[in-house]
């Protein structure tokens, strides 16, 4: 996790239809809130994830607001329920207009 | 868990009494609707906030679990686990988590926009903090109804600068 907007998902390994999943995620990113200096003294800008879009298939699931209070290297876990197999996306876009996406997908393991 | 709310509820008892005074002068003056145990307004900034979040909708306490560690070692990492035990069905959901840190520099967090796609609410995530401060989390309904939980965590290192 060294480089900016590296991100992982994790979901559970075996996921049957109609449970409720825990999802984990964890993207690197710095987090500057802006109110840091370097060493030298220059100030350290604001640099940070503002918004994070959670897609299950073609629906948008969640979507979150953050600040730069959310500490470095974010992570958030969530639940979903887990009623139709398709790609999990999450795309986290920071306060340069960078964005960031990362895909699992959601299977059932096969009765 | 239990102890540590019990202490929490007589230790916020304690602290509105000190500041009773200048809480009501604040929210006599922004129309926010609290209960009496819950933490005082301690800014105008957070009362304007709760004012642009909920309106005039009481903000009752209930269906939320704050859970945050009483002291945080370190301000730049804190866990916070929220959970709520209302429904997330096509007709009764929760619409958004907002999470409210009193005395940071940038007190409105974060805010979770849900639907009942996720079948329940249980959010986790890091966050930083300033100083010792109360946190609020605190959710609505599709239905209009706002419920939330507090937590007072103690700080003994800066998270922010």
């Amino acid at each position: 996790m060294s480089t900016i907007g590296e991100a992982r998902i994790k979901v559970p390994d075996q996921i049957n239809r109609g449970d409720v999943i825990t999802v984990n995620s964890i993207i690197s990113h710095p987090m500057d809130t802006g109110f840091f200096r370097t060493a030298e003294g220059a100030p350290i800008p604001a640099f940070f994830i503002k918004n994070v879009v959670v897609t299950y298939g073609t629906r948008e699931v969640a979507r979150f607001e953050w600040t730069s209070g959310i500490s470095r290297n974010p992570v958030v876990s969530f639940t979903l329920k887990a009623d139709r197999e398709a790609p999990l996306t999450m795309v986290w876009t920071d306060n340069h207009g960078e964005m960031f996406k990362q895909s699992t997908n959601i299977s059932f393991v096969s009765a | 868990m239990r102890d540590r709310r019990t202490f929490l509820r007589s230790f916020a008892a304690g602290v509105a009494g000190l500041m009773a005074g200048r809480s009501e002068r604040l929210l006599a003056a922004t129309g926010l609707v609290t209960g009496p145990e819950d933490p005082e307004v301690p800014n105008e900034e957070v009362a304007r906030i709760l004012k642009g979040l909920f309106g005039d909708r009481p903000i009752r306490r209930g269906h939320v679990d704050l859970d945050m560690p009483i002291v945080a070692e370190d301000g730049r990492v804190v866990p916070v686990i929220i959970e709520s035990d209302l429904p997330m069905t096509p007709d009764h959901y929760v619409t958004g988590v907002h999470l409210i840190v009193d005395h940071n520099p940038d007190p409105h967090l974060a805010a979770f926009h849900l639907t009942p796609e996720l079948g329940q609410v249980s959010l986790s995530t890091r966050i930083k903090m300033k100083r010792s401060t109360w946190v609020r989390a605190i959710l609505e309904t599709n239905t209009g109804e706002v419920w939330a939980d507090y937590a007072k965590v103690l700080v003994t290192l800066n998270g922010c600068g």
